[in-house]
């Protein structure tokens, strides 16, 4: 579960990005989060990764307030969450098999026991058969799709997708959108920050509505 | 009804030799990527590596050069540089007797007689003029005895010399004593001079090369931005970010201390001709030396440890000034 208690967040160019956020988020919930450009969409998300930390306020992650982390816990906190940025973030110098691999070279994984991981991420992306190819070979939904690979190869609990289909054509944005629903039924809690009203409400999934606050 | 058996506790010799096979792994990646880092960026590897080379291989040639004088100030090295001319009436037996007597003084490396005779030889080969030294009739040189002192035992004032002198001069058969070693303890003073600046050089030069190895470092860090923040949100640690590079300025380093070598080696073949002719001309049998294994090692792990040190400042500040929460 997924709490945000009082959450404030403004960042030191004065900008107030969260106001007051109250939210509950159960275990195994997929939900949208919608709102205008500056809503605070992103730093919703970043919070939970501990990118970002509030200015005031709690997040707790399985009634854990991650104020109270220890510093050396984060990365293994963070090995638990995949995070799905718009613009992937893919190493161009490394190949599709590479990119997805590296959660798992972090981890310490023995090399067969990547190759299985690996090879059954990319087979549910529909990239099985790219392995090989460089980031620059594939179409913009094939990459966006090796991003999603690489967020769920280490099979996390938290799956936080930041604007995932913001480059995407409508009908490429949806398939994306049934992946996510495919690793919510497996038992992830996925969070999809959105402006796509219309592919949200299609999805049929709980909604929050975030606004931009001016103080 | 069937009873589930309990799962067994991971051994702890397990778990501790998982870690290692963990830790293992990911040494290897790094270096195996440091190393390819290296070896798909030629152009600017190979201009870190000469600059690094040229800056160590001052200090190193000034430090090879200052150890090859010293050897020739120390007590092992043959200067015969003190002349002991004896009494007209002192037999060659007594010469040989008085220098195995100041052999005993332990100052003294060694001593050698050279008879009237020999002196004679000599001194007919050298001058040219045999036909004259006929019309003496008598040869009237004198036997020699000539002294090659221990330099670290003589002292290094003038009154040490004096002191020395004095004690020499009291044997009945001395005429005269004849001093050339002046100049060694002159050179042994240059010396530890020269080996003050070797060392303010090395510390100027070791800052570069740190400065050196912290910038590509720094821009190696730039170029790969998006794959650290990548890395750091799906769960590497800073230890994990920061390993390649420092294996990259550990490379950087040692290969910039052979390359180094490299060059001092080939600077000292150029002097081993000059220096020999005028070792021959101060009837030294001193020959220039290379890098012994002892300051290779010494050059080596110095540059090891100055990329090391480069790389981890580099990587180091990057990381604090990029991170929400520091671990």
């Amino acid at each position: 579960m997924i709490e945000f208690r009082q959450v404030y967040k403004r960042y030191p160019t004065g900008q107030l990005a969260l106001y007051n956020v109250n939210l509950t988020i159960h275990a195994g919930e997929m939900l949208f989060i919608t709102g205008n450009s500056g809503a605070g969409k992103s730093t919703l998300l970043k919070l939970i990764a501990l990118l970002e930390t509030p200015s005031k306020g709690n997040v707790l992650v399985g009634n854990m307030p991650l104020t109270h982390l220890n510093p050396r816990q984060i990365p293994s906190y963070r090995r638990k969450i995949g995070f799905i940025f718009q613009d992937p973030h893919l190493l161009y110098d490394r190949n599709v098999f590479d990119n997805v691999a590296l959660p798992l070279l972090i981890s310490g994984m023995p090399l067969p026991d990547i190759k299985r991981r690996v090879n059954a991420a990319l087979d549910k992306v529909g990239l099985g058969r790219k392995t090989k190819s460089f980031p620059l070979m594939l179409s913009a939904g094939e990459r966006q799709r090796v991003g999603i690979a690489r967020a769920v190869v280490n099979r996390p609990t938290i799956i936080l997708a930041d604007e995932p289909t913001g480059n995407l054509d409508p009908e490429l944005a949806q398939d994306i959108m049934y992946t996510f629903a495919q690793f919510n039924d497996l038992g992830a809690t996925v969070l999809i920050a959105s402006h796509d009203h219309g592919l949200v409400e299609r999805m049929k999934k709980r909604t929050v509505v975030l606004q931009r606050v001016e103080l | 009804m069937t009873s589930k058996k309990p799962l067994a506790k991971p051994q702890p010799s397990a778990h501790r030799s998982r870690l290692y096979s963990i830790w293992w792994r990911q040494q290897k990646q790094a270096i195996d990527f440091s190393l390819k880092r290296l070896w798909f960026n030629p152009i600017s590897a190979w201009i870190t590596l000469i600059a690094i080379a040229l800056a160590l291989s001052l200090p190193t040639s000034m430090h090879v050069l200052v150890k090859n004088l010293q050897s020739l100030t120390h007590n092992n090295q043959s200067v015969p540089t003190i002349s002991l001319f004896l009494k007209p009436k002192v037999t060659e037996q007594q010469a040989n007797d008085l220098a195995e007597l100041v052999k005993t003084q332990p100052e003294v490396f060694s001593t050698t007689v050279v008879t009237r005779d020999q002196a004679l030889q000599d001194f007919k080969k050298i001058s040219g003029l045999a036909d004259t030294l006929k019309t003496l009739g008598e040869n009237p040189l004198p036997n020699i005895v000539i002294i090659t002192p221990k330099l670290n035992e003589l002292g290094e004032t003038d009154a040490d010399l004096d002191d020395f002198t004095k004690r020499i001069k009291t044997y009945k058969e001395v005429e005269d004593v004849q001093i050339d070693v002046e100049w060694i303890q002159r050179l042994r003073a240059i010396l530890q001079i020269a080996e003050r600046i070797v060392a303010v050089v090395a510390a100027l030069l070791a800052f570069t090369v740190l400065l050196v190895v912290g910038n590509t470092i720094r821009l190696d860090i730039e170029n790969r931005k998006d794959e650290i923040l990548v890395t750091r949100l799906i769960g590497a640690t800073n230890r994990y970010i920061r390993r390649p590079f420092l294996y990259g300025g550990l490379w950087l380093g040692l290969f910039g201390g052979v390359l180094s070598l490299l060059v001092v080696n080939i600077a000292l073949l150029f002097l081993v001709g000059p220096v020999n002719k005028l070792s021959t001309l101060y009837g030294n049998s001193f020959s220039i030396g290379g890098i012994d294994l002892t300051t290779t090692l010494e050059v080596l792990v110095i540059s090891s440890i100055l990329g090391l040190v480069g790389a981890w400042l580099a990587v180091n500040r990057y990381l604090w000034e990029n991170e929400v929460i520091n671990d």
